[in-house]
């Protein structure tokens, strides 16, 4: 059974398309990172999961529950945390804590669960109204693990916190994960998904633009690097040379530059020791890691109408790695 | 599934009684209580605590309903446009538990201000006037109670119907207008038109029902019942209606035996559908509503 499971979900307002025709699996067990940028559609989807949307069209379960028809029966088993929350003023971080135990009529004890979030004992007796954004999502967090949940939904985790409260928070999930926890976020900032996810989609104007695993995002670009390099003379003859070493995907001469984009990290050694024995001179020598960043910011950049299918999405990237070395 | 609506309905009632705002309506309807009294002792020690409680008829069809409407017209659409209501829909608890958890929560709220304020009324009576109405007392008291719970659930309802604060405000404010300052205008403007004269004290049966509606009136009318003397309601005159006809009961104006829906004890029917019509409204839209 997969812990989310939408089909054809779509969500209308008007003439806007905020979420357009969605299959998505998360498997149970794995930690997927929902990515895109602000406005793509994330919150929309995590909205309609929970029943705070209704779908326009389409269909979704979570955990096997129908999101519509059995809506009571996913919650008690879910941890959320929403975007765009608050918390109630008046009622102290306790409290809160309390009152999601309550409801969950799980015997979790409040002071452990502050004490996972990082708030303390001081802090937790004090009304909520007094925290700052960093220790609302605390507190929200730690509502979110009340019960033990078998799935943690989680929109924007990381906003609103500190580098350190990230780092925080990506441990937290992993704590999660490792006890079996299904846990989707969302997040429109990749290193932030990176760092903990499994597998990760990628959503843009409303339609998933790639899912693979971080891995597999890491082959579609090629390996992640590109060489430039300035030789002597005219770099026509170093390309004919490069060209045939294994984990070097192409390679363009442009006067005395020559750019490789590489494959295999092991490969670079292999340019510069095939193009030394063929006598050619290295001036200088350039390299630039290609990230999932610039794929994310292709996936999700306007045209955005980038197939799924990995070899597009390759060439994408490549493009746009090259694009950014040149305007540098 | 377990109903989640106690556990709601407490949160709310702890949540609002930090309130401040709350704190000053409590302040406000026991002060009204303690300087009345404290007023008619001065000028009149002889009267008697019966009449005294009477008295307070006429301050709390004012205050309460606008207490009661203050402490609901937030209760659903402020969760709303602050995103609190994520975090409590997040959990367990459903639309239908957060609409009649806060329902209950609030109307217990108002309830408690009510009872505060009786109880100040009870002592204040012993101690001034020397006597406790006990039975007058009690019956006046469940009245306002039911009264002041009307207009909370009222609020409630409109909370839970609409988007924005603004239109909740808009609309409470706009109903109670209807009910103190406007309701001559509605129902006898028409008759007026109708049967060119303003209602007479004997007037149609249709048009005594639609008086009998006017929930500000159903309390003046069963407040009457319970205690010595009569509380008049509080309306707005255009002169429209016969000043002496609005005084009387539409149950007084009807001519012979009144049907049951213009009898006194009717009024109690009247405040729960003050309640009932607009916690259905707003709980319908409030379950099909995108948040």
């Amino acid at each position: 059974m997969a812990a989310i499971d939408t089909t054809g979900l779509t969500k209308r307002y008007g003439q806007l398309t905020a979420v357009d025709d969605l299959d998505l699996t998360v498997e149970e067990g794995e930690v997927f990172g929902f990515l895109g940028p602000n406005g793509a559609g994330k919150s929309t989807t995590i909205n309609m999961l929970l029943d705070f949307a209704r779908p326009t069209a389409g269909s979704a379960t979570v955990l096997g529950y129908d999101i519509r028809d059995e809506a009571d029966a996913i919650s008690p088993r879910v941890g959320v945390l929403p975007e765009g929350f608050d918390i109630y003023p008046r009622l102290s971080g306790r409290r809160h804590i309390e009152f999601a135990i309550e409801t969950k009529a799980a015997d979790d004890d409040p002071a452990v669960l502050l004490d996972r979030v990082g708030l303390s004992a001081e802090d937790a007796a004090r009304p909520a109204g007094d925290y700052s954004k960093g220790m609302r999502q605390r507190l929200a967090t730690g509502m979110a693990l009340v019960g033990d949940p078998d799935l943690l939904i989680m929109d924007e985790p990381s906003s609103g916190l500190d580098p350190h409260g990230i780092r925080e928070m990506q441990e937290l999930v992993r704590t999660e994960a490792e006890r079996g926890t299904t846990v989707f976020f969302s997040s429109h900032i990749l290193e932030h998904v990176e760092a903990v996810c499994d597998r990760v989609g990628v959503l843009n104007e409303g339609a998933l633009v790639a899912v693979d695993t971080i891995e597999g995002l890491r082959e579609s670009i090629g390996g992640g690097a590109t060489m430039e390099l300035t030789l002597a003379d005219s770099a026509d003859p170093g390309a004919d040379v490069v060209d045939s070493i294994a984990g070097v995907s192409g390679v363009t001469a442009s006067g005395r530059t020559l750019e490789c984009t590489i494959t295999d990290p092991a490969a670079k050694a292999g340019v510069v020791t095939a193009l030394d024995d063929a006598g050619v001179t290295i001036r200088d020598m350039r390299i630039e890691d290609v990230s999932l960043e610039s794929l994310f910011t292709t996936l999700t950049n306007g045209e955005g109408q980038t197939e799924t299918e990995t070899g597009s999405a390759r060439e994408t990237a490549t493009a746009s790695a090259m694009e950014s070395e040149v305007a540098e | 599934m377990t109903s989640h609506i106690p556990t709601v309905a407490r949160k709310e009632f702890e949540d609002a009684g930090r309130s401040k705002l709350l704190w000053a309506l409590i302040g406000l309807l026991v002060g009204i209580v303690a300087v009345g009294y404290t007023a008619i002792w001065y000028v009149d020690g002889d009267a008697s605590a019966a009449e005294v409680l009477g008295f307070l008829g006429f301050p709390l069809q004012t205050i309460v309903p606008i207490a009661a409407l203050i402490a609901g017209y937030m209760a659903v659409v402020g969760e709303r446009r602050s995103g609190s209501i994520k975090l409590l829909l997040g959990l367990p608890p459903n639309r239908t538990d957060v609409v009649f958890g806060k329902l209950l929560g609030r109307m217990a709220v108002v309830g408690t201000a009510v009872g505060l304020a009786f109880l100040v009324a009870l002592v204040l009576g012993a101690v001034f006037f020397g006597s406790v109405p006990f039975v007058d007392w009690v019956g006046f008291a469940l009245i306002t109670l039911l009264f002041g719970v009307a207009f909370a659930g009222l609020a409630v309802g409109v909370s839970a119907g609409v988007s924005t604060r603004g239109k909740s405000m808009a609309l409470v404010v706009g109903i109670y207008m209807l009910f103190v300052a406007l309701w001559e205008l509605v129902t006898a403007g028409p008759y007026y038109l109708l049967y060119d004269e303003g209602p007479p004290v004997e007037a149609e049966t249709w048009y005594l029902a639609l008086e009998q509606l006017n929930p500000m009136s159903a309390y003046t009318t069963l407040a009457s019942n319970a205690i010595e003397g009569s509380v008049y309601p509080f309306t707005f005159q255009y002169g429209l209606e016969d000043f002496e006809a609005s005084q009387m009961t539409p149950a007084e104006r009807f001519a012979g035996d009144a049907p049951f829906y213009l009898q006194d004890w009717f009024g109690v029917v009247v405040l729960l559908f003050w309640v009932v019509v607009p916690v259905a409204i707003g709980y319908y839209r409030f379950e099909k509503t995108d948040l």
